[in-house]
């Protein structure tokens, strides 16, 4: 469904990201794990063209795009068929919960208003937030807020969402309740690529997984291979450093 | 003070401060708006980094707030019609005040701009929004809820400095006082009272703003604290 090929990207003089391939069926939630600044972020914001690669191939659909020379108007039809989750949720601060998952229904892809709110409240529903409609993100905790976060990113119904590290700014108790959340969208077979730390979930949820080390995928393989017996020894010993 | 000097301040309220009602305040209204789409189309043109459109902005915005806004009344008023080009006392006023103001309210816009956190943008971004379509709707009003405290004290500023539009002989207040000074001798007295219709006039100003802080923030409710 959706496919990367050689994708680069530098800051300046650093080369970031150096030649990443990946696969993405319908269905798979892939975790995406590796140590601190081995360019996890940085993949997801050029996958969705919040960065400019510098070079790459994106295969979306059957349809081929040159990551590097894509026109405004196909990032823009890109997008709107993506779902994206910050670390630090994003929330539109001047408007309320419901207006921040409406949003992007009306001002976007205008559907009618009253259908959009349906679809928010049906939303806000779903991650457990119903009779929070009104709150503004300031009055909202962490967790309800990426809740929020995530109500926004599902709404348009996307093909593919991504998450980066959504749970890191949160408290263990707030890690939960949006993990579930997360949970329970795999589990209706939503199409998720998750940047995380908690291999927890990329152990349970996870269908497959991506090793990233210095720009460089070192490994990918099915979730339970992987935590089973990684193939490579950056992965095991990045698996042993982690204790989880 | 003594019955004739309170006899002349009553004689000369009225002729102050109709000049006042009839000049300074639609001045002060007039140049202020045109000065706020002057400032925020300058901001945003600098904000939006536009290609050759953004050098021009950063000149306007250098040479108005580098030169004295009394020579750029002169410039027009007096300069001006030696190549031909004549303009009206209070129209000219209201053309040199809202260039002069919309070069202010630009650093403040973009300012404002600059203080909204880059995550609202991407994230309108992700939710599938224009470039456009998201400044319109998060940026902007989030921007013009922190722009609006500074942008009232520019319009009470300004009202004050609309003083100087008696220099191109706009009938305005002080003009008015000056008139009535040459008449009844009383220097002093009608300086205090023209001071004491401005302070009058600003004291309406600040109660304005902060009825539409309290709106603001009630609308925009978090907007500060994201
Ligand atoms: N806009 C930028 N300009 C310059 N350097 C950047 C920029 N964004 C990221 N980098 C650098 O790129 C490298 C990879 O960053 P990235 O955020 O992708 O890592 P990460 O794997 O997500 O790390 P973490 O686990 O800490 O979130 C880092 O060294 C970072 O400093
Ligand atoms: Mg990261």
């Amino acid at each position: 469904m959706l496919e990367v090929r050689g994708l680069f990207k530098s800051f300046g003089q650093s080369e970031i990201l150096r030649g990443i391939d990946l696969t993405v069926e319908k269905g798979d939630v892939i975790a995406i794990i590796g140590p601190s600044g081995s360019g996890k972020t940085t993949l997801l914001r050029c996958m969705n063209y919040l960065e400019r690669a510098d070079a790459g191939q994106m295969v979306f659909d059957d349809v081929t795009y040159d990551m590097k020379l894509v026109t405004k108007k196909e990032i823009l039809d890109i997008r709107r068929r993506t779902g994206f989750v910050f670390q630090n949720y994003n929330l539109f601060a001047n408007k309320t919960a419901l207006k921040n998952i409406t949003e992007g229904l009306t001002t976007a892809r205008k559907i009618p208003a009253e259908e959009a709110r349906e679809t928010g409240l049906r939303m806000l529903e779903k991650v457990g937030l119903a009779g929070y409609e009104d709150y503004y993100p300031a009055s909202l905790s962490g967790g309800q807020q990426q809740r929020v976060a995530i109500a926004r990113a599902i709404a348009p119904d996307p093909e593919v969402i991504y998450f980066d590290e959504p749970t890191s700014a949160l408290d263990p108790e707030l890690t939960k309740e949006v993990l579930e959340v997360m949970r329970a969208l795999a589990a209706e077979g939503s199409t998720m690529v998750v940047v995380t730390h908690e291999m927890a979930f990329a152990k349970n949820v996870a269908n497959k997984v991506i090793f990233m080390e210095g720009g460089r995928i070192v490994e990918a393989a099915d979730a339970e291979t992987f935590f089973a017996a990684p193939a490579q020894d950056r992965s095991r010993e990045f698996l042993h450093g982690l204790d989880y | 003070m003594n019955e004739r000097i309170i006899h002349i301040l009553i004689d000369s309220f009225p002729k102050i401060i109709l000049p006042g009602i009839a000049m300074t305040i639609p001045l002060t209204v007039i140049a202020f708006s045109l000065a706020l789409i002057i400032g925020l189309v300058t901001a945003m043109i600098q904000f939006a980094n536009v290609k050759v459109l953004k050098p021009l902005a950063r000149f306007y915005v250098w040479v108005v707030r580098g030169t004295p806004l009394l020579v750029q009344l002169f410039v027009v008023f007096y300069g001006l019609p030696s190549v031909g080009i004549l303009i009206d006392p209070f129209p000219a006023a209201v053309i040199v005040f809202a260039i002069n103001e919309g070069a202010y309210s630009a650093e403040t816009i973009r300012s404002a701009l600059e203080a909204v956190p880059a995550g609202q943008l991407e994230a309108g971004y992700c939710a599938g929004m224009t470039y456009m379509q998201t400044m319109r709707r998060i940026v902007l009003p989030q921007a013009l809820r922190t722009a609006v405290p500074p942008l009232s004290n520019s319009v009470i500023a300004m009202l004050k400095d609309t003083s100087l539009a008696a220099n191109i002989t706009v009938a305005e207040m002080l003009m008015a006082t000056q008139r009535a000074v040459s008449v009844y001798y009383e220097p002093l007295w009608l300086y205090l009272e023209v001071g004491l219709i401005y302070l009058l006039f600003t004291t309406l100003f600040t109660w304005l703003q902060r009825r539409l802080e309290k709106r603001l923030n009630r609308s925009v409710k978090g907007a500060q604290n994201a």
